[in-house]
């Protein structure tokens, strides 16, 4: 309890940079970084987001070089192979090669996760910055709205939504965002009204800046440690909403490949053919688990006394 | 309510007219309880205060936590909006300007603040926080805004080279002399400084008073210097004025407020302030104050003081007593001063 | 001369840090003697504090490398943890800068206070409870009765700190350690806490270690003061030969710099300049020789010891060690 209070007042970097000028400046990113470049799970959680990532961007190059199939492609000879040669990870009923249909499965599900998270921050941060800026009745009515929208069992907005316009990528995304924005603008306006209380912002405002740079240049900065974090844990949620869409038939339709709806196709062959659910559900657990940990490890750089 | 009135000026303002007069200023906040969040009261943080600062010179300004001194600054150069009262600088109303006229006014007057880690933004470099006024008034652009913000820093003693730096790679008196030539980027004629050295070391709190001085007679800055520490403020200041629960106690110059305190607040505030010498110690008489401020929600009638006065009699309860001249720009409002 | 009370020999506190390890407290020896009321002066990172903390083996996450707390004829620094339990709050009692945060906010009040003789002396809740209502009242609480009920929030931070320091006194400690006691607090308050203090001194007989950054605070309350500079005793000695003549240049030029309430004309005042000293980075020889005025070759070759120059006092200085006179313009 008293320890920590005590060692900061020790703790006083810089105190000597009078004579010392070479050590090249440290931001609070260069900092944040560095911290996170020490964390090594982290990293490799990271890097495997990434890799998946560019596995997906690629996926047309990798099922022309690698695995000679088209997701699409049926052959009804070849139906339920079990992994090995021909097919690496094995053939659906259809006889479509898992493989191919798993990296083109990862361009929709982490595509719809991107898109997903880029609209909810986006029209999040927007509201929770206005509400926590401005305040009063504006901040009372849009905190409300929020409320509103969070109040709705999310997973029957999406069953109505998904009947009411068919499921697409985007649409998909965008059913997802409706509620997801509010999360984020809670998060942001409760980040807001506490930097908002700091005198740097009082002393923004002393020499006559405008709303939005103070929005711009001073909130959004400090509010943004908290954005990429809920991003990054945000994918892995968004990944599970999606798999259980695709899989109750409400999200991607078949044949596009996801990796959730890949799963519900398979449940019927579990008994004889049980890569079919093997692969995608391993794929889930690992993106899902991927982006949990990265969350962490980035929350962890950002503010270490949180550790 | 008495108050002085503030006569317009007929002609134009001249650096021989007061820089800022306020006049019977009030600035309430409400307080709101319950679920609705119906307002139940207000804190009376300024609460009809009359105050006049010359061109070019400095007033302080004491008080305990809680007197209203950071609020009555912050409404002085309009970081808040009085809720009643009238605030003159340079011979125009500025009490309720909004907009572009307000953005205008913030060229002329800055603040300096007392906590030189929360008052600098942690996301932006030495540069960009010194260099913000300059773009935000359009005053230069390119080499000639690099320049500036070198000649800044080098005017109250940094390195021109730690533009590149963050605000946590400096230690306090550092940050402070940072917070400092924000506040002249813009040129002001008026600087309300808020207890500018009360959060940093000893050592260095001295160094910063000097700044202070030096750059006021370098760019003819007014100032008005809040804080506690009323040895600090008796240095820097050629008048003080004490404030308890949100109003004026007492105005007079350094010295004369030190021998000669007429309100008994004054007198009780001064012999609380330990001196550094043993020998003066030992001799001093104390008059220890009893029991806390008062709360500003429901101050007490008449005079704010009189709950904690040794002097206080009935009258004390009955009427407000209001700022009365000692001569020699001495006032003290109180009905039994002391001689 | 009475037998000291407590003496602090030869300690040396460290921590570890990213940048290596600091020496917050680096050799550092006083002696309390019964009844007393020492101060130790210097700014933030001096040492001060946690020269406080290591005697009372709070000093975590800190780490005693080495040194001696004797008290009573027992070595603190070899006291198991169960010992030093019994010495804390019960023979040495400590107060903390912020009263806010040392009382918890969800027991009532007299419940907190009364906490150390039920832990101590294992007195049941209403005998402890009525001595620690008397104790309430003895520091100035009025109606005690009454506010020994309230929570910690219902009290202003003047009546907390009172508060706090009857929570010290009521197992009668022979040792109270105040941590900077009226920083937080309006100087109209500090007056009020600062003559609890002296009070308590006189009643109680209670020794009492003051630690704090003002100057004016120790001239008041202190016989005897230590002067302490990047985690080293500068300088030691009765309270008024140290400030009528400073025997090192700390001292010396910390008293010149202060603006004071009863200066007669104004004046520029003279700085120390320069910064603190960064305690992961300390220059070498003696850590203030950098911004001091009368430095000479040896000061940052050498760190000078703490040793007796003049009558009373002790300084660790290579000038005044060598009979120079401090004086300046």
């Amino acid at each position: 309890m008293i320890g920590p209070s005590r060692v900061a007042e020790l703790d006083m970097p810089g105190a000597a940079i009078e004579g010392s000028s070479t050590r090249p400046a440290q931001s609070y990113w260069n900092e944040s970084w560095e911290r996170l470049r020490a964390n090594r799970i982290g990293i490799m959680a990271g890097a495997l987001i990434v890799v998946f990532a560019l596995i997906a961007v690629l996926a047309p190059v990798f099922s022309a070089v690698l695995t000679h199939y088209e997701p699409q492609t049926i052959d009804l000879s070849k139906t339920f192979s079990p992994p090995g040669s021909g097919h690496l990870l094995g053939s659906d009923e259809l006889g479509r090669d898992t493989l191919t249909r798993l990296i083109w499965g990862a361009r929709v599900t982490l595509g719809v996760a991107l898109l997903t998270v880029a609209v909810s921050l986006t029209v999040g941060t927007a509201v929770g910055m206005m509400a926590g800026y401005y305040g009063g009745w504006f901040d009372d009515v849009l905190m409300r709205l929020v409320d509103t929208v969070l109040a709705i069992p999310a997973i029957f907005l999406f069953i109505l939504m998904s009947i009411l316009f068919k499921p697409t990528p985007v649409s998909l995304a965008l059913i997802i965002a409706s509620v997801g924005w509010g999360q984020v603008a809670r998060l942001v306006r409760g980040e807001v009204l506490s930097v908002k209380q700091r005198d740097f912002i009082l002393a923004t405002r002393s020499i006559g800046a405008r709303h939005l740079r103070l929005m711009a240049r001073h909130l959004l900065p400090n509010v943004l440690p908290v954005l990429i974090v809920a991003a990054s844990l945000g994918v892995g949620q968004i990944i599970l909403i999606e798999a259980a869409l695709d899989f109750l038939g409400l999200g991607i339709q078949p044949p596009t490949a996801s990796w959730g709806n890949m799963l519900t196709n398979a449940e019927s062959y579990f008994f004889h053919s049980v890569w079919l659910v093997y692969f995608p559900g391993v794929m889930i657990f690992v993106t899902v688990l991927a982006s949990n940990v990265f969350g962490n490890a980035i929350r962890d750089a950002f503010d270490p006394r949180l550790k | 309510m008495p108050s002085a009135t503030v006569k317009p000026l007929t002609r134009a303002w001249t650096t021989a007219d007061p820089l800022v007069e306020v006049s019977d200023l009030k600035v309430w906040f409400s307080v709101s309880s319950g679920v609705l969040q119906r307002t139940v009261g207000h804190v009376h943080a300024v609460d009809g205060v009359d105050l006049e600062i010359k061109t070019g010179e400095t007033v302080g300004l004491v008080g305990e936590s809680g007197c209203g001194k950071s609020t009555l600054g912050r409404a002085v150069i309009r970081l808040l909006e009085p809720t009643e009262g009238k605030i003159i600088f340079k011979g125009d109303d500025i009490s309720h300007l909004r907009g572009e006229r307000l953005r205008a006014l913030r060229r002329d007057m800055a603040m300096i603040f007392q906590d030189p880690y929360a008052s600098l933004d942690p996301r932006q470099t030495v540069g960009d926080i010194v260099g913000e006024p300059i773009d935000v008034h359009h005053l230069a652009k390119g080499k000639e805004r690099q320049d500036r913000i070198q000649e800044l820093l080098r005017v109250v003693g940094l390195n021109p080279r730690f533009v590149d730096r963050y605000p946590h790679e400096f230690s306090g008196g550092q940050r402070q002399r940072i917070g400092i030539a924000r506040a002249l980027a813009v040129e002001p004629s008026f600087i309300v400084c808020d207890e500018p050295i009360s959060a940093l070391d000893v050592s260095i709190q001295a160094q910063i008073i000097n700044l202070l001085e030096r750059l006021q007679s370098k760019f003819n800055l007014t100032y008005l210097f809040i804080a506690h520490d009323l040895s600090v403020v008796k240095h820097i200041s050629n008048r003080i004025a004490v404030m308890y629960l949100g109003k004026i106690m007492e105005v007079a110059g350094g010295s004369q407020l030190y021998r000669r305190p007429r309100h008994p607040y004054t007198a009780s505030l001064l012999s609380a302030i330990p001196i550094p010498d043993p020998v003066i110690e030992l001799r001093r008489e104390r008059t220890i104050l009893q029991g806390d401020v008062a709360s500003p929600i429901n101050p007490p009638s008449g005079c704010r003081f009189r709950t904690r006065c040794p002097r206080a009699r009935e009258h004390c309860a009955e009427e407000v007593p209001a700022l009365e001249s000692f001569g020699d720009e001495h006032k003290a409002a109180c009905f039994y001063p002391l001689d | 001369m009475t037998q000291p009370l407590l003496e602090v020999q030869d300690l040396h506190t460290v921590f570890s840090t990213k940048e290596g390890w600091v020496k917050a407290v680096d050799g550092v020896s006083f002696e309390l003697h019964p009844g007393e009321t020492l101060g130790i002066v210097g700014e933030s990172g001096c040492g001060k504090s946690v020269t406080a903390l290591s005697i009372m083996r709070l000093q975590r996450p800190g780490l005693i490398k080495s040194g001696h707390v004797m008290f009573k004829g027992d070595d603190l620094t070899k006291a198991t943890e169960d010992e030093m339990r019994d010495v804390r709050g019960k023979e040495i009692a400590m107060i903390f800068q912020d009263p806010m945060t040392s009382l918890n906010p969800v027991f009532r009040t007299g419940w907190q206070v009364a906490e150390p003789l039920r832990l101590h002396h294992g007195w049941n809740a209403k005998k402890s409870l009525t001595s620690a209502i008397n104790m309430l009242g003895r520091v100035g609480i009025p109606s005690a009765t009454e506010r020994a009920e309230d929570y910690p929030h219902q009290f202003s931070g003047g009546m907390r700190q009172r508060v706090m320091i009857a929570m010290g006194l009521t197992t009668t400690p022979e040792v109270l350690i105040a941590d900077e006691p009226t920083t937080a607090l309006d100087v109209t308050i500090q007056a009020q806490i600062l003559d609890l203090l002296r009070h308590v001194n006189q009643e109680f007989g209670t020794a009492t270690i003051l630690i704090t950054h003002n100057l004016g605070v120790v001239a008041g309350m202190c016989k005897r003061i230590i002067v302490m500079y990047a985690g080293r005793i500068v300088e030691a000695g009765p309270t008024a030969d140290v400030f009528a003549h400073p025997k090192h240049p700390y001292t010396w030029a910390l008293l010149r710099s202060i603006p004071r309430l009863d200066a007669e004309r104004h004046e520029p005042l003279k700085p120390i300049e320069g910064l603190p000293p960064n305690l992961v980075d300390l220059p070498g020889g003696c850590a203030f020789h950098p911004r001091c005025a009368f430095k000479i070759e040896k000061c940052s070759r050498d760190v000078p010891a703490l040793q007796r120059v003049g009558d009373t006092q002790l300084s660790a200085c290579w000038v005044t060690q060598a009979g120079t006179e401090l004086k300046g313009a």
